[in-house]
């Protein structure tokens, strides 16, 4: 059992450090845990497909 | 079932898992160590709420895309900022909570988090700015970089629960264990999220089904760790040699008021006449004449 979460718990940091290198970009945008979409487009630059979905 | 009514319907599970999860956290009446999570979960659910409304036909109707798009806009974004602070002081009170037994220990880590944490927000709103970048761009980059940081931090804490998680007389089962580790898998989604975002910048993809089905198990996890019981925090002893007890004792130790001694332009007067007393009685033993080496020398052949 300690084993077993230890390894998960190993398993999401590495997984976050990969992952963070990857957006390092001041301008990378991110998301919230959440079904809802993402409003990546700046208002009045157009819906971004807002009713598509 | 397509991919929107899938997204619909894990939208409609997540606010259902967020608000039983906060009544049942209410219900055992664990509002005031879990605060921030509480805090969290009512902006999840109240945010959730009104962006499903403003996405429906009938607001998109009513206000018109672009003017629905708006408001779906700065819903997202400053609930997203609202709930990175307050994943931040979940870390913060999920640290206190921890390290309760050992308050030196405690004290110091706070402090050291404060200071992390201060850095960390000022460097992501720093790091956030860019040539040509214009007020929304800016509070979009900004409020990325915050749940980056906060990300790292939950991560760090994650780490440091898990593995010095019987030190404290914790076990897997404990409270603080499971709201550590849902909040450790959402930071590292959120980071995978960002990663996946910086090669597909669309407002709907499949990472949203993906997020959908995270985010129910992390509401569900919550859920179970607040309805199941909690065993009881277990007694803790450590060596006398463990370094968290070391630690511990310099941490409790520093930062204390030091004594004083006064070592000059002491007048007499400041004295009660009881401390004179004993002052004087003290001077007259040490009167006696200490003994001569060769008086030393005597009494030890004859005791031997």
């Amino acid at each position: 059992m300690k084993l077993i979460v230890r390894s998960l718990v190993v398993a999401l940091a590495v997984t976050g450090a990969i992952a963070s290198s990857y957006a390092k970009a001041p301008t990378a945008k991110a998301g919230k845990t959440s079904a809802m979409p993402v409003p990546t487009c700046a208002p009045g630059s157009g819906s971004c497909g807002f009713g598509d979905w | 079932m397509n991919s929107i009514s899938l997204l619909k319907a894990l939208g409609y599970l997540e606010v259902i898992l967020a608000a039983v999860a906060l009544l049942v956290l209410l219900g055992r009446k664990q509002l005031r160590d879990f605060s921030a999570l509480s805090g969290f979960l009512a902006v999840r659910i109240s945010s959730d709420l009104l962006l499903t409304a403003l996405h429906s036909h009938g607001v998109r109707h009513r206000l018109g895309d672009n003017n629905a798009y708006s408001c779906y806009f700065f819903t997202y974004w400053v609930s997203f900022a609202l709930e990175s602070v307050l994943a931040l002081l979940i870390v913060y009170g999920i640290f206190r909570l921890a390290m309760a037994p050992l308050k030196g220990l405690q004290t110091l880590g706070m402090l050291v988090f404060k200071w992390a944490a201060g850095i960390s927000i000022a460097v992501a709103l720093g790091s956030a700015f860019a040539p040509h970048m214009t007020g929304v761009n800016y509070l979009v980059a900004a409020i990325s970089q915050l749940q980056r940081t906060q990300s790292i931090l939950t991560l760090c804490l994650l780490l440091f629960v898990t593995f010095a998680i019987r030190p404290m007389g914790l076990s897997y089962r404990s409270r603080i264990f499971g709201v550590s580790l849902g909040l450790g898998i959402m930071s590292t989604n959120d980071l995978v999220q960002s990663a996946w975002m910086a090669f597909n910048p669309r407002m709907a993809t499949a990472y949203n089904s993906i997020n959908g089905f995270v985010v129910c198990a992390i509401l569900a996890t919550w859920f179970a760790y607040f309805a199941l019981p909690e065993p009881k925090r277990r007694l803790i002893v450590l060596p006398t040699t463990s370094p968290f007890l070391r630690w511990n004792q310099i941490s409790e130790a520093l930062g204390d008021d030091p004594g004083y001694v006064a070592i000059a332009g002491v007048p007499p007067e400041i004295f009660a006449p009881a401390e004179i007393e004993v002052m004087r009685r003290a001077s007259i033993k040490m009167v006696t004449p200490f003994p001569s080496p060769a008086e030393q020398r005597v009494t030890a052949s004859s005791a031997v």
